[in-house]
């Protein structure tokens, strides 16, 4: 079991973002969650990544418990995983290299390894022409591309996407979607946020839906039946 | 954990790169308010001079009754040169004295001759003290004890002016120290509030790298370092600044420029007031993991 999330609920003030939830991931799954906005999946993300503390409950992730996790610790935690946000959050004023070595550069890796692995992981996603632009100049494909490459330069063991295709046309969003497939064909477990499921080809992921907070059936839900 | 600090090291020059204006501005002000302090230290430390040369006289003078014996003066300033707080002690005897009074007062030497043969200035004993024992108070004290001691007719001690002086002195030091601790106060609040500006303009930066698995003193040293720039560079423009203004008024005011060991103070208040600073934009702007 790589994640459990042992009767977790989060409250801001009274209001439940998320309430009562039981859930485990094992390692090299796929898991799509879904549900409609202000359902609680960027929260449930948000305890992943320990960006935030259950109200109630406790969260582990690859070892780490919410409720005994130190300070000093949220940073190795981190570096497990690997997360991909709607809006790609890139930084504006780095370069697609420097944007994609990040996350080795802050946990030491030397350059020359940094540049190493940062080459060939643009190589894989085909943005090698582009290491030197701008996040500006690039489409918003080729952002969450770059994000990905991001997320995945370290080796995590988990891969967050949280609505990773939200901003982008069809077309793209299957690249995307086809580049987590594969990512997770490697043994990395992905987790993806989406407003609509039926991008993931059926018997390829678990499926989860959240609706207010609660995790819910999703076979009983309309539209997804044939999942 | 080399490259670690190197890279941190390069993110702290990309923080000031990316808004080279506002910190030429900080640093300018951060000059500017040293700069004040600088020339109040120039001040203390000419009439600091001043007042330690009038203190490095400070003395007691021991006036002996007449017929006191060279031999017993002697052994009065012999008693006297193993109390505490006595550097030197000095015989002057009658005829020393008057050969003093002549030397140091040519034009009133005719005084001497008018007063007749029978008239001789009294012997005394100059005592020099250590300088821990030239405070008002202590001196006051030595002063009450020895002219109790069998043949002093009288002592002098500078009675008149040593209270002020040693208050003056006092007050010189504490004046420094409060105007030090105030600056590194204002300074302190100048440099956070550009820091806690750069953590704001910097926050997506800075909750990239949180969530990319960055440490948070991998986070939190560029914006240290920032301010630590920021106080020293701030500190030894100020002294640059102070330096020039004082060579050109060296000429029409004869002063000294402050010593090796005051500068080096003024930059490690410097540093200090930006490391304070930074520490308390960091507080306030850097997000909590825990929420």
């Amino acid at each position: 079991m790589l994640i459990s999330f042992q009767n977790v609920s989060r409250f801001y003030d009274k209001w439940p973002a998320l309430e009562n939830i039981e859930l485990t991931v094992e390692s090299g799954e796929f898991l799509v969650l879904s549900g409609p906005s202000g359902a609680g999946k960027t929260t449930l993300f948000r305890l992943i990544w320990m960006g935030d503390f259950p109200t109630s409950g406790v969260v582990e992730v690859s070892g780490y418990r919410s409720d005994r996790i130190r300070k000093g610790d949220l940073s190795n935690l981190r570096r497990k995983l690997g997360i991909v946000f709607q809006d790609f959050r890139l930084l504006s004023e780095r370069t697609v290299f420097d944007n994609v070595a990040l996350p080795l550069q802050v946990a030491g890796s030397s350059p020359r390894a940094v540049r190493k692995r940062v080459f060939s992981l643009l190589a894989e996603i085909e943005l090698s022409h582009r290491r030197s632009s701008y996040p500006h100049e690039l489409s918003g494909g080729e952002q969450q591309r770059v994000a990905i490459a991001r997320a995945m330069v370290a080796h995590p063991v988990i891969l967050l996407a949280d609505e990773p295709t939200g901003n982008l046309d069809p077309d793209v969003s299957k690249q995307v979607i086809e580049l987590l497939l594969e990512i997770n064909r490697t043994g990395t477990t992905v987790i993806l946020a989406t407003h609509d499921p039926r991008q993931i080809p059926a018997g390829t992921a678990r499926y989860l839906y959240l609706d207010k907070g609660h995790l819910a059936n999703p076979v009983s839900w309309d539209g997804y039946n044939q999942l | 954990m080399i490259h670690l600090l190197k890279t941190s090291f390069h993110e702290g020059l990309l923080n000031i790169r990316e808004k080279l204006g506002s910190f030429l501005v900080t640093l300018l002000m951060v000059s500017l308010s040293f700069m004040v302090f600088d020339i109040f230290l120039v001040v203390s430390w000419n009439v600091g001079t001043v007042l330690s040369n009038e203190q490095e006289n400070v003395g007691i003078e021991l006036f002996l009754n007449e017929d006191v014996t060279e031999v017993e003066a002697v052994n009065l300033a012999d008693l006297i040169s193993v109390m505490e707080g006595v550097r030197s002690v000095y015989y002057v005897s009658s005829l020393e004295a008057e050969a003093v009074f002549r030397a140091d007062l040519p034009e009133q030497a005719d005084l001497l001759i008018l007063l007749g043969p029978q008239f001789h200035l009294p012997s005394s004993i100059q005592i020099s003290l250590r300088p821990d024992y030239r405070a008002s108070e202590k001196v006051s004290g030595l002063a009450r004890t020895v002219s109790g001691m069998d043949g002093v007719k009288d002592v002098v001690y500078g009675q008149e002016y040593l209270p002020g002086l040693t208050r003056t002195v006092d007050m010189m030091g504490k004046l420094v120290i409060l105007a030090g601790l105030v600056l590194a106060i204002s300074l302190s609040l100048v440099v956070a509030n550009t820091v806690r500006l750069a953590v704001v303009k910097r926050a997506p930066t800075v909750e990239i790298m949180s969530i990319v698995g960055a440490p948070g003193w991998f986070v939190r040293m560029p914006f240290l370092g920032e301010g630590l720039i920021t106080g020293i560079a701030g500190s030894a423009g100020s002294l640059l600044l102070t330096g020039v203004i004082s060579s050109i008024l060296s000429s029409s005011i004869p002063h000294d420029f402050l010593p090796g060991k005051w500068i080096l103070l003024v930059l490690l208040l410097g540093a200090a007031s930006g490391a304070a600073g930074s520490w308390m934009g960091m507080r306030s702007g850097i997000p909590k993991p825990r929420s």
